[in-house]
C-alpha cells in the first residue's frame, strides 16, 4: 500500500514532506484534508494528531506527524533511494544537526511570523500587526547576515552537501519571498547564491508547479 | 582536554546541553560567557558562533558547534553505549522519537520562551511585560498542553515508551516558568506524572540550579 500525506496543497509544512519525498523518488497518495471546513479539529481527526496539524503519513497504520519528523523518518527509511539528505559520518551528522537546528530557531520563527502577517492573514481576512511584522523582519535581516557568514564557509546549510537542513528552509523562503521580502535572500551574496541553487531543485519545483 | 562548553551559568540553552552531557556522564569544562557585558556580540565570539548565541562547544580535536539541540544529538549519539539511549536506533522508534522532538520546538518553545521572556526576562533588561502576548500565550501553551496530556495518556514519554532528548529538551524552559509561579502540569495528570519522572532524574538535579 502507497504511502499516504494528509495535508494542503499550498501548507508548508505539506510541501516540506512532499519535497523530501520527491527528492528519495517515493511514491505517496497525496489526500487532501478540509481545513476550511474544520477537519482538522474534528474528533477523528485529532485521534491521529493530537495537536489538529497537518500533515501526517500513514503507511500501512503506522501513522507519524510533524513535518520534520516525517521528513527524517523517510530520509532514513529511503537513505538509498536519492541524495543523502542525513549524512552518517559523526561530524558531518552533528553539523548537519546544527543547521537543523539553526533554520527551526533562527529562521523558522520570524519567517513564518513574517509571512502570516503579511500574507496568511490578508488571505483569511484578518488584519496585519504591522508592529509585530517589522519585529519579525528586523529580526529576520539580523539572522541572514548570520547566514550570509555561515554560506561563506560552506555551501549548504547544514554542511558541503544538500540535506533536510536546507530542504527545511524552502517553504518558509518561498513565504517570505511571497510577502514581498525576496530582497533579503537576494542582497547578501552567499545567501543569494545558496537559495538560487537550492529553490531550484527539481524535487522543489516540481512541488511548486505541479503541485504536491 | 575535556571538553569545552561556552555558555551562561543559568542559561536554558547551556542546561540543556550540560543535562545531555550529565546523562551521558561526559566530563566537561564550564567556561562562563560574558553576556550582561555583551561578550556574545564581539567578533572574537561571533567567530565561533555567527549568531551571538549561547551555547557552543569545543572538542580537545578542536571540533566545535553550536545549537544546544544539536550539540545533544551530537553528545548522545557519540556515548550511544553511555547510560540511556537518548535517540532510539530502531528506525520507528526514532520517528516517534523524532516526533517528539519536533512538538517540543513548535508547540512548546515558542509559548514557553515567550512567557519567559514577558513574565521575567524582559524586566531584567529594562522592559515591560506586553500583556495582551502574555495573555495570548499562556491561553495557546494551554490548549498544547491539552494535547500533551492525551499523548502522555498513550505513551510513557514525549518520544516514545523510554526517556530520550525530546523529554530532557523541555526542562529548562519548564523549570524557568515553574520558578515564576506559572505551573501548567500539576493540573495535567499525566502532564503532571511526567514532568514528576524527568525532572527527578539525577542528571537534572545536579544541573538544575545553573553551572
Amino acid at each position: 500500500m502507497v504511502l499516504k500525506l494528509y495535508g494542503f496543497p499550498i501548507s508548508t509544512c505539506t510541501r516540506t514532506v512532499a519535497a523530501t519525498c520527491k527528492e528519495l523518488n517515493i511514491p505517496y497518495e497525496f489526500i487532501n484534508v478540509d481545513l476550511a471546513g474544520g477537519e482538522h479539529k474534528t474528533a477523528e481527526f485529532t485521534a491521529v494528531h493530537p495537536f489538529g496539524q497537518i500533515p501526517y503519513i500513514d503507511e500501512d497504520g503506522f501513522k507519524l506527524f510533524e513535518s520534520r519528523a516525517i521528513s527524517r523518518y523517510l530520509a532514513k527509511k529511503y537513505a538509498g533511494n536519492g541524495p543523502k539528505l542525513i549524512p552518517t559520518d559523526p561530524k558531518e551528522e552533528a553539523i548537519f544537526e546544527q543547521g537543523v537546528s539553526i533554520e527551526s530557531f533562527n529562521f523558522y520563527p520570524s519567517a513564518i511570523g513574517y509571512a502570516k502577517e503579511k500574507v496568511f492573514k490578508p488571505m483569511f481576512g484578518l488584519t496585519t500587526n504591522e508592529e509585530r511584522a517589522a519585529e519579525h523582519l528586523e529580526t529576520l535581516n539580523a539572522k541572514l547576515d548570520a547566514y550570509d557568514v555561515l554560506l561563506g564557509k560552506q555551501k549548504y546549510i547544514g554542511g558541503n552537501e544538500y540535506t533536510l537542513a536546507d530542504i527545511f528552509h524552502l517553504a518558509y523562503a518561498l513565504a517570505v519571498v511571497e510577502a514581498g521580502q525576496g530582497g533579503l535572500f537576494e542582497s547578501r551574496p552567499n545567501v543569494a547564491r545558496w537559495w538560487e541553487e537550492i529553490s531550484n531543485r527539481k524535487a522543489w519545483v516540481d512541488v511548486i508547479e505541479k503541485g504536491v | 582536554m575535556v571538553l569545552k562548553l561556552y555558555g551562561y551559568p543559568t542559561s536554558t540553552c547551556t542546561l540543556r546541553v550540560a543535562v545531555t552531557l550529565k546523562e551521558k556522564n561526559v566530563p566537561f569544562e564550564f567556561i562562563p560567557v560574558d553576556l550582561v557585558g555583551g561578550q556574545h556580540k564581539t567578533p572574537a565570539f561571533t567567530a565561533n558562533q555567527p549568531f551571538g548565541q549561547v551555547p557552543y562547544i569545543v572538542e580537545d580535536d578542536g571540533f566545535q558547534m553550536y545549537e544546544s539541540r544539536a550539540i545533544a544529538r551530537y553528545i548522545a549519539a557519540k556515548y550511544a553505549g553511555v547510560g540511556e539511549q537518548l535517540i532510539p536506533k530502531d528506525l520507528r522508534e526514532s520517528a516517534i522519537f523524532e516526533q517528539g522532538a519536533s512538538i517540543e520546538l513548535t508547540d512548546y518553545e515558542p509559548f514557553v520562551s515567550g512567557l519567559a521572556w514577558e513574565n521575567k526576562f524582559t524586566q531584567m533588561y529594562g522592559g515591560t511585560k506586553d500583556e495582551k502576548r502574555a495573555e495570548s500565550l499562556l491561553a495557546t501553551w494551554r490548549s498544547k498542553l491539552d494535547a500533551y496530556d492525551k499523548i502522555l495518556g498513550q505513551q510513557k514519554y514525549i518520544g516514545g515508551n523510554k526517556i530520550t532528548l525530546a523529554d530532557l529538551f523541555h526542562l529548562p524552559y519548564g523549570s524557568v516558568l515553574l520558578g515564576i509561579g506559572i505551573d501548567e502540569f500539576s493540573s495535567r495528570p499525566n502532564v503532571a506524572r511526567w514532568w514528576n519522572d524527568i525532572t527527578s532524574r539525577p542528571s537534572w538535579q545536579a544541573i538544575k540550579d545553573g553551572l
